[in-house]
């Protein structure tokens, strides 16, 4: 930011974008789909906000999962968390709001706020969920979360504050803006696309700081090794406690986007099978990844929404997911993102094997992999891979 | 000679079995230490304890904190805290960040050292001064020519290395290593043995470790300390401890002493 200015970052991204398959390359393409997408029918419009908000429910998540190694089977939880607290404000505080920014303005005003409110809401409840969690590993995590998720699940439908309007869940009416004359919908399917496509986006730049930056290097080392991460000084649970927070409040983000789309915070935001789809979509796609969790939402949303068209295999449109998800867990271990850059091996040579093996060359920077695909394991860099790993144990 | 680490009527208890039993022990800076015994002699246990990962029964732990002469009682601590008060260790079976690249290896334990963990805005590869360091500690242990390899596809003696790299990166008072040689073919053995030598050399750290190849030991120690049913058998220098009649039964067993 500096020297370059910003003439000489444009010309900069410029020419990253005409060197080849560069990230520049690909965000730019990416950039103008998003845009492309505004102008699309109605319905794909509402499926690929709906597809958004997934991928960034699944991306929170996977702060956790993936980078982290932690599984959590809750974390429904802070998705309802964060739409009961715009729902919440919309229902509760709007006339307040409207009072005192005037009513033309107020929609905005109250939308903002609440989800604000929502994203604080998350964070509040994750400091202590968390804290108690990160105390246990692996399946008592897992176990845990879920125990977590279904509390908060049936305190939701029990309602004893009188907040929650118990299984009818809180109806989201996001309202029109006034501007004198010219009236904004803010639930209309073309703007809360553009407003989730925003968030969406800058959400992801977020977690890709994170894991990119010495937090998240910290993460990594963690998933591979909690014990020598703690032998060189670093704690590991409040590490963890701290991941879980950031997780979920991103994972708060979406749920608040997710009200306003669905129009309504229900209980079965909180359920397990809610908590599931973020499983599912980061497995499908690739935990070790970081866009793995991004194209597992892509296919999930729009393989359900493939089969909703053939109106005899709707009623078993889970099976099909649970053949799918057979299929990637024996063939496919580092999900579609690990399956994409196999074919790209294969068909474009060994040569670029560098990007899947996240050292940074690649057009995506994988940069977190977990285990080589079996086809690189021969090709150590050295070439000196010695087969008598002796272990005197 | 200034006393680095001393461990006080050291005891831990599973159950009937005494694993470490009464051991007091105080390790001086400026020598290597060995500790050796037959399998069972309870050698990792009191690792594992010095090192926080197992509560003692009884007795203390103390640990010579940062540049003064005074020890800190750490008996209690967990293992981050013994390790941020300076005292560092390597694993008999190698725990290393398997699915990272050896340069991240240690950039982990640079950013654990430098206090940065929490530090989620900047790039993990922004700060120059820790790259700095990260790219020195490569060229100490001659691991630059693999820097971004990943450390799944590295050989055996590759990973041991990297450890060795991990455990100094955080600038340990004492680096306890759990043998180092284990599994490794010959060249790799003579290779880690002038490495140590080096390191030890090079740096202030106080070298401690176990092993089972006794070549290893009389190569590197100044000092020898045997361990045999949990209770130090034998403490001295290599000539002393080696002609030990009691040494000989231990490793041997009374029949053919």
């Amino acid at each position: 930011m500096s020297a370059t200015g910003i003439g000489g970052r444009v010309s900069q991204f410029g020419s990253a974008v005409a060197e080849g398959w560069t990230r520049e390359r690909f965000g730019l393409i990416g950039a103008v789909a998003l845009v492309l997408i505004t102008f699309g029918p109605p319905f794909q419009v509402y499926l690929f906000t709906d597809f958004l908000v997934v991928a960034l429910f699944a991306l929170g998540f996977n702060l956790l999962y993936g980078y982290t190694g932690l599984l959590s089977f809750g974390h429904g939880l802070f998705y309802a968390g964060g739409a009961y607290g715009i729902a919440i404000v919309l229902r509760d505080l709007g006339p307040i709001i409207a009072d005192i920014v005037g009513a033309g303005i107020s929609p905005l005003v109250t939308f903002v706020v609440g989800g604000v409110v929502g994203l604080v809401l998350v964070v509040v409840v994750a400091v202590p969920v968390g804290w108690l969690s990160v105390r246990l590993e692996e399946i008592y995590f897992a176990l845990i979360t879920l125990a977590f998720g279904m509390l908060g699940y049936s305190l939701i439908i029990q309602d004893p504050a009188g907040l929650t309007n118990g299984t009818d869940g809180v109806i989201v009416l996001l309202g029109t803006v006034d501007l004198g004359g010219t009236s904004i919908r803010i639930g209309g399917r073309r703007l809360y696309y553009v407003i989730s496509a925003v968030t969406v986006v800058a959400a992801t730049y977020g977690v890709w700081r994170v894991v990119n930056s010495p937090f998240g290097t910290v993460c990594k080392a963690i998933r591979e090794s909690p014990d020598r991460a703690g032998a060189l000084g670093i704690n590991v649970r409040h590490h963890r406690w701290m991941t879980f927070i950031i997780s979920a409040a991103i994972v708060g983000i979406a749920g608040v986007l997710r009200a306003g789309l669905a129009s309504v915070a229900s209980p079965g935001l909180t359920h397990w099978s809610t908590s599931a789809i973020a499983v599912i979509a980061t497995v499908i796609g690739g935990a070790t990844y970081f866009y793995g969790p991004i194209v597992g939402a892509f296919i999930f949303l729009y393989i359900r929404w493939a089969i909703s068209r053939f109106p005899t295999l709707e009623a078993y449109w889970e099976l099909f997911f649970g053949v799918l998800l057979i299929a990637v867990v024996l063939f496919f271990k580092q999900g579609a993102v690990g399956g994409l850059y196999l074919l790209r091996d294969r068909l474009f040579g060994e040569g670029d094997i560098g990007g899947a093996n996240g050292g940074g060359g690649g057009a995506f920077d994988a940069g977190s992999q977990v285990t080589t695909p079996p086809d690189e394991e021969a090709k150590s860099s050295n070439g000196d891979v010695r087969t008598d790993r002796g272990d005197n144990s | 000679m200034t006393t680095v680490l001393k461990a006080e009527d050291l005891r831990k208890q599973f159950g009937e079995l005494t694993a470490v039993d009464n051991v007091s022990i105080e390790i001086d800076d400026g020598n290597i230490t060995s500790i050796i015994g037959p399998n069972g002699a309870g050698k990792t246990t009191f690792y594992n304890l010095l090192t926080g990962v197992l509560q003692p029964t009884t007795g203390s732990i103390w640990l010579r904190s940062g540049v003064e002469d005074d020890l800190a009682d750490v008996t209690d601590a967990e293992p981050h805290q013994v390790a941020q008060a300076g005292l560092s260790r390597s694993y008999q079976i190698t725990n290393i960040f398997e699915g990272l690249t050896v340069r991240e290896n240690v950039r982990v334990a640079r950013i654990s050292h430098e206090g940065t963990r929490l530090d989620f805005r900047s790039r993990a590869t922004g700060d120059e001064s820790v790259e700095a360091d990260v790219e020195e500690l490569l060229d100490l242990t001659g691991l630059t020519h693999i820097a971004d390899t990943p450390c799944d596809t590295l050989s055996h003696g590759e990973k041991r290395t990297v450890e060795i790299a991990l455990a100094l990166a955080i600038e340990p008072n004492v680096f306890l290593m759990d043998e180092p040689t284990a599994g490794m073919n010959p060249t790799e053995v003579a290779e880690i043995v002038s490495l140590i030598r080096e390191l030890d050399a090079d740096l202030d750290t106080t070298f401690v470790v176990t092993e089972h190849n006794m070549d290893v030991v009389t190569d590197i120690s100044d000092r020898i300390v045997v361990l045999a049913e949990g209770a130090i058998l034998a403490d001295g220098t290599p000539e002393d401890v080696l002609t030990d009649e009691r040494v000989t039964e231990a490793y041997l067993g009374s029949d053919s002493a």
